[in-house]
């Protein structure tokens, strides 16, 4: 239970945090844990199944793009739209992990990849939905229902983000203790014998995709309204490097790992683009550091020096990445 | 009625017959051993009835159902559990979860999302009494990635038994033991299958593990069937010595 109470320690310090933080450094923290349940949803693929995907960005822009649209040309309220925007984007995911799983290794995420760009293209194209390159300017957030305006404001706004966050923390924290969550590892560690002990691991790769697509979508659909607009950078392939690398620099296979990622990546990368603007190259060197010296990310380097055991994560994920799957 | 019938097996590989024409009877609490020099179409014929690889003509069929044409999970769940040539484990869960997890597969909750205390009970119950038959409680906590090779070609069966099988097919359980560890391993399988309640096909190299634990025997040559019988009868067969027994003498 000492991790239900650490997240519960963590949870009353972010609700107090707007007591003593300036509003700037608010916007941050929002945006940060925006980002934090855009990295904690791609870990379900990446740390619990090896499914290396470098097209989530399609999740987020998916769930930008819908409740965008939804706050702008309907009265939806904003509580409801960002949660009809995570569905959206779980059920389109099912689809695209229908084709994506006929491959497996690398060729899986390659077409994942594929999807994403295609997603940018449609994007680039489809003025009516999109704005196409102008995106979509001046979503609202609409208040409603009953005439509850506490979450249009900014600090109602945070307050939606972090609940959001903490209850797909829990959800997915209760997902990878499951016996779903077991097979999960199963086909992580040997998913040719996953297959011969019965399971239709094709299924469970369908299911975990589409479950980290609404995550992701959930993630994408608070960022329109948080910002405002929506554009087709939501969609690019940079960005889904840049939450891969989250999850990887956190500590993959841990959730919380890549929350603190996501963080880590928001803190570093503003700090260095005061500095350069070639902010990117040393964060690549940030990357490539973590990968050959704490595979297990930040989140295992912190579980090692507070409690000397190591994480779930293990020693050496990434150097023994088995890129045939 | 036969638990497993096979006519007309064939697999082709290009222009090679791994597999052909190979027709076969498993009597339900028989143990058979399928033998054969190296490249017979042993492990091939595993693959087919598993349906890890496709078959080019034939039919398995089990239990008065055809398996032909299913994938690999849909016949683990009526009842055929395998082991592999090379030892498939997953190796950073301990082997106690390694054997849970096999279990799992044959529960009716299997997919549960969340919760799971009643699954991961009954699971864990049912793989701790499969390692405890194959001698493996001593290890269960350890990753099995860190378990001797003996005991991880031990709990593969374990992993096996763990789904309570109606057929359990070994592919050379012994593969790659020391001759202590094969002895060790021997007297294990025999004490498993002495009762006559499980039907098991195996595929083994070593003709003294194949003598004392089988009580039928089909020797291939070439993907084809040449003799087919009990022990006795196999060693008298004048093509199996030439073939097979005396090659290797």
């Amino acid at each position: 239970m000492s991790f239900l109470r650490g997240v519960a320690a963590v949870a009353c310090l972010l609700a107090l945090a707007p007591a003593g933080l300036p509003p700037y450094a608010m916007t941050l923290l929002t945006e940060a844990l925006i980002l934090g349940l855009f990295a904690m949803s791609l870990d379900l693929m990446v740390g619990y199944t090896r499914l290396l995907s470098f097209g989530h960005a399609a999740a987020y822009g998916l769930g930008a793009y819908t409740s965008g649209n939804l706050l702008l040309h309907t009265t939806i309220p904003l509580v409801f739209a960002v949660p009809i925007a995570a569905v959206v984007s779980g059920i389109v995911a099912i689809g695209v992990a229908w084709v994506c799983t006929l491959a497996s290794g690398v060729s899986f995420s390659m077409l994942t990849l594929a999807f994403a760009q295609l997603l940018y293209a449609v994007a680039f194209k489809w003025t009516s939905v999109t704005g196409a390159s102008d995106g979509l300017a001046g979503i609202p957030r609409s208040p409603g229902p009953f005439g509850i305006t506490f979450f249009t404001g900014k600090l109602g706004f945070y307050y939606l983000v972090l609940a959001c966050l903490l209850g797909a923390l829990l959800f997915c924290r209760a997902l990878v203790r499951s016996p779903f969550g077991a097979v999960l590892r199963g086909i992580r560690e040997n998913e040719a014998k996953t297959l011969t002990l019965g399971y239709n691991t094709r299924h469970y790769k369908i299911a975990v995709v589409a479950i980290a697509f609404a995550l992701g979508g959930l993630a994408g659909a608070l960022y329109a309204p948080f910002a405002g607009f929506a554009n087709t950078e939501l969609l690019f392939w940079l960005f889904s490097g840049q939450v891969l690398i989250m999850v990887i620099v956190g500590g993959a296979g841990t959730l919380v790992g890549p929350i603190i990622g996501a963080a880590f990546f928001m803190l570093v990368s503003n700090l260095l683009s005061s500095w350069t603007d070639s902010w990117a190259l040393f964060f690549g060197l940030i990357f490539i550091l973590f990968v050959l010296f704490a595979p297990q990310g930040i989140w295992g380097l912190a579980m090692r020096a507070f409690s000397g055991a190591p994480s779930a994560a293990g020693r050496g994920r990434w150097r023994s990445l088995n890129w045939t799957g | 009625m036969a638990l497993l019938e096979l006519d007309g097996l064939t697999r082709r590989f290009g222009g090679i017959i791994a597999v052909d024409r190979v027709t076969m009877r498993v009597e339900a609490g028989e143990v058979r051993a399928v033998i054969g020099p190296n490249g017979a179409g042993k492990s091939t014929l595993f693959n087919l009835i598993t349906g890890v690889v496709p078959t080019s003509d034939g039919s398995v069929r089990f239990d008065d159902e055809t398996l032909t044409g299913l994938s690999p999970y849909s016949i683990c769940q009526r009842g055929v559990s395998r082991t592999f040539q090379i030892t498939a484990l997953f190796p950073e869960m301990t082997a106690r979860e390694n054997a849970r997890l096999a279990a799992q597969a044959r529960h009716a909750r299997r997919w549960q999302p969340c919760g799971g205390g009643a699954v991961f009970g009954d699971t864990e119950r049912r793989g701790d009494a499969a390692l405890e038959r194959l001698g493996l409680t001593h290890v269960a906590s350890r990753p099995a990635g860190l378990l001797s090779h003996g005991d991880q070609r031990l709990l593969e069966v374990a992993m096996a038994l763990a789904q309570q099988p109606r057929l359990l097919l070994l592919d050379e359980p012994t593969q790659g033991l020391s001759v202590e560890e094969t002895a060790q391993a021997v007297e294990t399988l025999a004490g498993l299958v002495s009762d006559g309640a499980m039907t098991v096909l195996l595929v083994e190299h070593d003709m003294e593990v194949v003598f004392r634990l089988a009580r039928m025997i089909t020797v291939l040559h070439r993907g084809a069937v040449i003799a087919d019988g009990t022990p006795d009868e196999v060693k008298a067969d004048a093509e199996v010595q030439l073939a097979y027994l005396g090659g290797l003498a």
